[in-house]
């Protein structure tokens, strides 16, 4: 069913910005961390999205066939991936993770880039959320049909 | 099977119209997805096809994908305001042929009881 289908699209996109903002949380947590347990500074995480289309040719006979198969649009994380820009070097010789010549490795890592992209995240929830509530509002109308005046 | 066919025609718009919901939806959820492109159906067309089931069915794809609109540098294309606008306009669309649809059931009862 449409409606129904509508849902689960909206829930697949919620479900993937709340693993964005996951990940930009736990860089902005981790902007200062200099010791992890692979050793060397955090590494800065990014997540790719994609989508899951159904082919055209399967749309067509569906349609054709008259089947009810939802047409797939739904949005998935395909993986998080490191960030490759090196380490931040800073001077700091009385650090214990400072190096032979007395540098520490910081992750290269912007707070600002790491609010805005939050900000994102969370705004494209916002969006998400809003079509779920009109697909239930859709719903709820044609339950109302039933109501005998 | 409809009673009426007023019936049969509100059945072919409500069916349109949540197909058409469906794509504004799927495009609201990939609004991050790199490059990923708006989707929606002619509603034209699809309209004509929902309403004459009998007809000769020419096969064309269901959704078409909207290339006049500006592209980010990620390839994406969707427009936020665009898809709020056209999630609000199917929605009514949808209201209306649900009133509509009890408006004839309406009609039906009257005409039994009177």
């Amino acid at each position: 069913m449409g409606m129904f289908t509508m849902m689960s699209i909206s829930a697949s996109a919620l479900s993937a910005e709340r693993q964005r903002a996951e990940v930009t949380s736990a860089n902005l947590a981790n902007a200062e961390t200099t010791h992890t347990d692979t050793g060397g500074p955090f590494v800065r995480k990014e997540v790719v999205f994609g989508t899951s289309n159904a082919s055209p040719f399967q749309t067509v006979f569906d349609r054709a066939g008259g089947f009810g198969r939802p047409t797939s649009g739904a949005v998935q994380l395909t993986g998080v991936v490191n960030d490759t820009t090196p380490p931040v070097m800073r001077y700091e010789p009385g650090s214990p993770d400072a190096d032979k010549d007395g540098y520490v490795a910081y992750p290269a890592i912007n707070p600002v880039t790491e609010m805005v992209d939050l900000m994102g995240a969370v705004r494209s929830y916002q969006l998400n959320a809003s079509a779920v509530s009109a697909a239930k509002q859709m719903i709820q109308e044609s339950i109302d049909i039933l109501k005998t005046t | 099977m409809a009673t009426t066919p007023m019936l049969q025609v509100l059945q072919g718009f409500l069916k349109v119209t949540t197909e058409r919901q469906q794509f504004i939806t799927a495009n609201m959820a990939n609004v991050d997805t790199p490059g990923y492109h708006t989707r929606d159906i002619n509603f034209k067309s699809a309209l004509q096809q929902a309403m004459n089931p009998g007809g000769e069915t020419h096969l064309e794809p269901a959704s078409i994908e909207l290339d006049n609109l500006p592209e980010r540098p990620d390839g994406n294309n969707v427009n936020i305001d665009r898809e709020g606008l056209m999630l609000s306009q199917t929605q009514l669309q949808y209201q209306l042929g649900v009133q509509l649809v009890k408006n004839q059931f309406h009609e039906l009862l009257t005409a039994i009881k009177d």
